[in-house]
């Protein structure tokens, strides 16, 4: 079965409080029973407690599949890119490097690539993902665009990410500000950036 | 007893903790759960919907409950990885008896005879020294049923004034100055006031990490339109990209809420009508805040002037506010002042009692809010009554059946009960649900008044590292267990559904302290066969009190998701918001909203005072105590878990890079935070997240890695709460790692 | 019409082959003197599948990533100085991963066991028809001694054995044997995805259940034939035949196009495994956002030549070059980071942007969940 045309997965890494709920829940979902696919990291805990939660996106023309020598990953119907197809996967490691969002996992024992295929297990009869179940923060989110866009006043979804010169549109949104008129995010323009949030001296009292 | 039965290791070997793992069927992909059942998280007092999955009287993993209003699906990762503490290899699968000889310390023992022993020795310290030579420490993470018959084991079987409960180092500053300023010790508003608000203030409370799905609320609200102002030491993720940030000195909460109150005065954003119409006191407050201007207040706070005047402009002017506080604010020898402070700014706001207006103060364990209503607090009775007042004590002892006379009076705090072990005043003790070697502050002290103990007896599912003191330890149940009430933060009552049965010899609490009453041959009033039974018998002991579960049945929780109290009638649906106007109590009889004979509200004087023990050039440094996500109170559950232990192993002292500089200390290093009392070592994390005058340590491991070792035992003079959030240090560079480094896992 | 080049070049490979194993059968059977009349379907099966699989695998192998391995992978294989270590590895490599299929041990075990039985189980088949369809494996009496037998293969004698001997029991059975290692797998697989709910999730019927009944047909069919021979005195003899042949004569046609495939895809990770060898020797690709290690300079050359070739273009202005060259970590750092900036005076109202120092590496927040790192790629990924 696939998933239901109407649900959408949202994601706001600027709500994460990197609590780690997806990362724990993803290693509950049947498809990967035991290993979680969702990466979480500190961008900079010297500085800020900011965290990122990344789930696949499931881009329109995945890279990860182009460049696959073995054909291994497929893209059903319903836009999802699943994991590698097991008897296919030999383990060369190019969709790792490849992928712009850094999303595969490489399982070197195993000899395969393992990525998050979006609780297909789950998705495929209707029910939301595990990650965007539990997320406490709403950094994750999955359901209709009335459903989330009707809660996030502030926010606008957008598919398109720039990457140098490459434009990539994915079926996963990222949550913009809605006055915000960049209609994708320029991923280098983070290239110097340290990190976000606030910052302790900015409001203490120096004597 | 003077020492532990066996060396620490040959306990750990013994009874852990041990980190469990998924395994078997809980890692198979092929396996059909007998049956999902709808319950709560055994941890905080968020009680988020959970829904278990059972196979085989186990519980092999979790499916979110989307239809629960507050949480809706969501959880933390000890939501997720709670089902691990169920088969766990510590469990305890019978009762234990203190034996040196026996390899972990302790010796297997028949249950009934366990239950004889604890009989009889109680039998023995009563008659020896009096009744109140016998004390009783209990547990807020307890159901509602629970404590209820936890406080009428103290007060009616075992006629002692001694038992109080670990509520008494969480939720008793907010309690007391709520029912100095309001008359009832409840949270006012269901969260979902929080959303459409024009400000949110969150004081002393890391939303993120002790009370997760909070912050979807407070995200929430930020999508409406709101502003957040954050108070806090250290920069936490909730405050990382908050509207205001205000990084306080740990301790002078109270100073700020004066300085915002007097700029409300100052530029009249004040509610005049609500003030006039629904308070006593404000002139007086208003006398004493003219000395908290602006300057004065950043002084004291630490927070820069205009900080101080954004928050006052934001808070000032705003329609609509939810303010929330948690153990940031009470954890101090003026909790309860901090906590009336910030009462103070909502009352003379007007914002409170009506829609998208509220006030609240977030519970930290499971059941904080019920069990702190139903007389297993020292001074109390059920329905939030008082001990002392013999009107309260009456009906209690009619429902009960007991001759008022012989009630006790009130007790002592918690830590009183330990400095009264110090004097022989008490010379036995029963623990459930408390782990006080852990939890309590100096707990080196508290360790060897454990050991001072003539007799010890600890109910837990696993062998704490309070009953590792113990002469006798009986096997109580687990959350799942058992079935039965809490009350989450919002003041909604709920229910536990029970997955499985107890294991092995293990006993669901309520069965033990009634077998123990029986043993006693004091079995009247100790005969319920079920937790139903006590609840029907809890509901008629709070009707008419403050707490009124009266109207409130198993049935109706189910239908509603929930009922907020108070409940007087089976045809009541529960009071979601406190104090709206026109709205009845039982204390004004319909005067005003708030629960005084005059239905009004009181606002309090609350002069600010510095910390118990304040920074010298001896100890320069302030070190302030909290959690982290993955773990839980004392662990004794979390560090049981392994994917929780995994994220976030071992305490870590954090500290600012400029402090640390000074310090020669970097990233990683091994450190030594001392204090009067104790030292200990552990890594520096150094981060740019935290004020530079303050170090922060998690609370929640035991022994060598304790930070309660080396915080006071000061005490608020009017809750009794421990200051746990300020004491003085020095740090330094360790000379390498310490002893356990090698010799110990890092849950142990 | 024009025929694109990749196509005409996988064509005139499957006509060659195709081409080549007529000619083989042809020798091989001493101009079809050893060959049977009667198994002439399977053979053209054969040399349809044959015909097909190379082509597939020709067309495969011009595919921009595919290609790249296979020259790589040939060229480090061969340099002469490492030849012979290379050898030495590969016969290592293909005993594990081949013959012992480790790392589907390491997948899990009751799959390993699966597929374990029904890889020797179709192997040995194989092995054993293959020869005697083509007619390169025949058997005769051994004249003045009726008792033995004398196994020829491409018409050589190659040993003789008695008639009644366990050895010719097992021989002659050989098929038997196959096909209940194939059936002991079909089953276990069956079971396996029939509970398993990760996999209910993600299967296809075509492409797997399909292949698992297939085999199953073969298997059950011959053990009909050899049943119906041995103990009912040939009782609907025929019928069966030709069911088997149905059942193989289609799994051979599927061959090329399924599952199956996977036959012929899977000894390229002992490509993939060269080309590692080579990287890991070589100079490592370093992040040019956060200054760590996270890949041989080689692979990432490699990648944007493939990338190009695929008609992406992930260059990029400035120092930077190409996307290629920022880490893992630190991609997914940027995306949010960069979303923070947009967010830029709507929530916290100090974002710290540019500092002197190098972003840092990215930190994963739980190193050790589940099973930690798994392998040291997982490992530079993560940045553990």
């Amino acid at each position: 079965m696939p998933v239901p045309e109407q649900y959408e997965f949202f994601i706001d890494p600027s709500r994460c409080i990197g609590c780690q709920a997806c990362v724990q829940a993803c290693s509950e979902c049947d498809t990967h029973k035991g290993q979680s696919m969702i990466h979480l990291e500190y961008v900079n805990r010297a500085y800020t407690t900011q965290t990122v939660p990344v789930v696949c996106m499931h881009c329109d023309s995945p890279t990860c599949a182009e460049v696959c020598p073995a054909d291994a990953i497929k893209k059903t119907g319903d836009g999802v890119v699943q994991t590698a197809r097991k008897p296919r996967c030999i383990a060369c490691n190019n969709c790792v490097l490849a992928c712009p969002f850094g999303v595969p996992k490489m399982n070197t024992g195993a000899e395969l690539m393992m990525k998050c295929d979006m609780c297909y297990d789950r998705t495929s009869e209707g029910k939301k993902p595990m990650c965007a179940s539990v997320c406490p923060s709403g950094a994750l989110a999955y359901g209709t665009r009335a459903e989330i866009m009707a809660q996030r006043q502030r926010s606008r979804p957008t598919n398109q990410f720039q990457f140098g010169r490459q434009t990539i549109s994915t079926k996963v949104n990222m949550l913009l500000p809605r006055e915000q008129h960049s209609e994708y995010v320029d991923v280098l323009s983070a290239m110097e950036d340290q990190g976000s949030g606030q910052d302790i001296f900015l409001m203490l009292h120096q004597d | 007893m003077a020492t532990l039965p066996r060396n620490e290791q040959d306990i750990i070997a013994q009874f852990g903790p041990q980190r469990a793992y998924a395994h078997g069927e809980r890692l198979e992909t092929d396996v059909v759960p007998d049956r999902l059942v709808k319950t709560h998280c055994c941890f905080c007092g968020q009680q988020c919907g959970i829904q278990l999955k059972v196979k085989d009287n186990t519980v092999i993993g979790f499916e979110p409950w989307y239809d629960f209003p507050f949480n809706k699906g969501m959880l933390c990762p000890k939501g997720v990885k709670r089902y691990l503490q169920g088969a766990h290899p510590d469990r305890l699968l019978t009762a234990l008896q203190r034996d040196p000889a026996s390899p972990g310390g302790f010796q297997p023992l028949a249950y009934t005879a366990a239950i004889e022993r604890v009989a009889a020795e109680i039998e023995r310290i009563q008659h020896e020294y009096g009744n109140n030579a016998f004390s009783i420490i209990s547990g807020a993470s307890l159901t509602t049923e629970k404590t209820y018959l936890m406080g009428k084991f103290a007060h009616m079987c075992l006629k002692t004034s001694h038992i109080d409960y670990n509520g008494r180092l969480c939720m008793v500053s907010a309690g007391a100055a709520n029912k100095k300023a309001f008359g009832v010790d409840r949270s006012a508003n269901p969260w979902q006031d929080m959303l459409h608000t024009d400000v949110v203030w969150i004081s002393g409370a890391n939303v993120a990490e002790c009370a997760p799905i909070t912050t979807s609320y407070v995200w929430q609200a930020r999508e409406n339109g709101a502003k957040i102002i954050v108070v806090d030491p250290r920069i936490t993720p909730i405050a990382r990209t908050c509207d205001l940030f205000l990084p306080i000195k740990p301790g002078r909460d109270i100073a700020l809420f004066n300085g915002i109150l007097h700029l409300m005065i100052k530029n009249d954003w004040l509610d005049h009508d609500f003030i006039e119409r629904s308070t006593v006191g404000f002139d007086a407050l208003a006398a004493h805040v003219q000395e908290w201007t602006p300057k004065r207040t950043a002084e004291v706070t630490g927070i820069a002037q205009r900080g101080i005047e954004q928050a006052a402009e934001w808070w000032g002017q705003a329609k609509t506010s939810f303010l929330m506080h948690a153990r940031g604010i009470e954890h101090h020898t003026h909790g309860v002042q901090n906590v009336l402070g910030a009462i103070n700014m909502v009352l003379a706001s007007g914002r409170i009692g009506r829609p998208n207006c509220g006030y609240g103060t977030i519970t930290g364990q499971a059941n904080g809010q019920g069990g702190r209503e139903h007389g297993q607090k020292c001074d109390q009775l059920p329905g939030a009554r008082d001990l002392a007042n013999p009107e309260h004590r009456a009906h209690i002892a009619d429902v009960w059946g007991m001759d008022v006379a012989a009630m006790p009076q009130p007790g002592v705090d918690a830590y009183e009960l330990f400095r009264k072990i110090e004097s022989g005043e008490i010379r036995g003790m029963l623990s459930i649900c408390f782990n006080p070697k852990v939890s309590l502050p100096d707990s080196d002290f508290i360790a060897r008044m454990l050991d001072k103990l003539e007799f010890y007896v600890a109910i837990d599912f696993f062998l704490n590292d309070s009953a590792r003191h113990a002469d006798i330890v009986l096997p109580g149940s687990l959350q799942e267990e058992d079935e039965g009430t809490v009350t989450q933060v919002e003041g909604r009552v709920i229910k536990i559904n029970r997955a499985l049965d107890c294991p092995g010899e293990a006993r669901q609490d309520w069965r033990i302290i009634q077998d123990i009453a029986k043993q006693l041959g004091r079995e009247r009033g100790f005969t319920f066969t079920s937790p139903r039974e006590i609840f029907d018998e809890l509901r008629r002991a709070s009707q008419g009190g403050i707490a009124d579960y009266s109207g409130i049945t198993y049935e109706k929780i189910e239908q509603q998701g929930g009922v907020f109290w108070p409940c007087p009638s089976v045809e009541h649906p529960g009071t979601p918001r406190l104090f709206e106007p026109g709205s009845w109590n039982p204390v004004a009889k319909g005067a005003g909203p708030f629960y005084f004979p005059d239905g009004k509200a009181r606002f309090n004087v609350a002069p600010y005072t510095p910390p118990a023990e304040d920074v010298d050039a001896e100890y320069p440094l302030i070190l302030t105590t909290g959690r982290v996500i993955s773990q839980f109170l004392s662990g004794t559950q979390t560090r049981r878990i392994g994917p929780l232990v995994d994220q976030y192993p071992v305490p870590r002292i954090e500290l600012h890079p400029q402090l640390a500089t000074q310090l020669g200390i970097g990233d990683n290093d091994w450190i030594t935070a001392e204090s009067r009392r104790g030292a200990i070592t552990l890594r520096a994390q150094v981060v740019r997240t935290i004020r530079p005058d303050t170090v922060f340590v998690p609370y929640h491991w035991a022994g060598r890695k304790s930070i309660n070792r080396l915080t006071i035992a000061a005490q608020d003079p009017i809750s009794k709460i421990p200051e746990y959030k300020v004491c003085a240090v020095r740090v330094f560079k360790a000379a390498g790692p310490p002893a356990y480094a090698d010799e110990l896992e890092p849950q142990q | 019409m024009t025929i694109r080049p990749e196509v005409r070049k996988a064509l005139a490979w499957g006509t060659l082959v195709t081409a080549l194993l007529a000619v083989m059968i042809v020798v091989g059977s001493r101009n079809l003197a050893h060959f049977d009349a009667a198994l002439v379907a399977y053979t053209f099966a054969t040399l349809f599948a044959a015909f097909g699989v190379t082509y597939r695998y020709a067309m495969w192998l011009q595919r921009p990533p595919t290609a790249m391995y296979w020259r790589r992978g040939w060229r480090f294989f061969l340099q002469p100085q490492r030849l012979l270590g290379n050898l030495g590895r590969l016969i290592s490599r293909a005993g594990s991963d081949v013959a012992a299929n480790r790392f589907i041990w390491r997948r899990g075990r009751l799959r390993w066991l699966a597929h374990w039985l029904l890889m020797w189980g179709c192997i040995a088949a194989f092995a054993i028809t293959f020869p005697l369809v083509f007619g390169w494996l025949h058997f005769t009496t051994v004249p003045n001694n009726f008792g033995w037998y004398q196994a020829y293969l491409f018409g050589f004698p190659l040993f003789r054995f008695p008639l009644g001997s366990l050895f010719a029991f097992i021989v002659f059975h050989g098929l038997v044997w196959s096909s209940f290692l194939v059936i002991g797998g079909v089953m276990l697989a069956m079971w396996r995805r029939m509970r398993d709910h990760g996999a209910a999730a993600v299967q296809q019927f075509v492409e797997d259940m399909l292949p698992l009944i297939l085999l199953f047909a073969i298997s059950v069919t011959g053990l009909m034939l050899t049943a119906s021979y041995t103990w009912m005195r040939g009782y609907a003899f025929d019928f069966i035949a030709i069911l088997h042949a149905i059942t193989v004569i289609f799994t051979l046609l599927y061959m090329p196009f399924g599952k199956f495939f996977h036959i012929f895809q899977r000894p390229a990770q002992l490509g993939a495994s060269f080309y590692k060898d080579a990287g890991a020797r070589g100079a490592s690709a370093v992040c040019r956002r956060c200054g760590s290690a996270y890949s041989s300079q080689q692979h990432i050359e490699d990648l944007i030549t493939v990338e190009r070739q695929l008609g992406y273009d992930y260059r990029v202005d400035g120092p930077v070059e190409h996307y290629q060259w920022i880490c893992p970590p630190c991609r997914r750092a940027m995306v949010a980071l960069a979303q923070s900036q947009l967010w830029l005076g709507q929530r916290a109202p100090q974002m710290f942007g540019v500092v002197d120092a190098p972003a840092p590496t990215p930190q994963f927040g739980n190193a050790a969940i589940s099973e930690g790192p798994l392998g040291s790629e997982d490992k530079a990924n993560l940045h553990f």
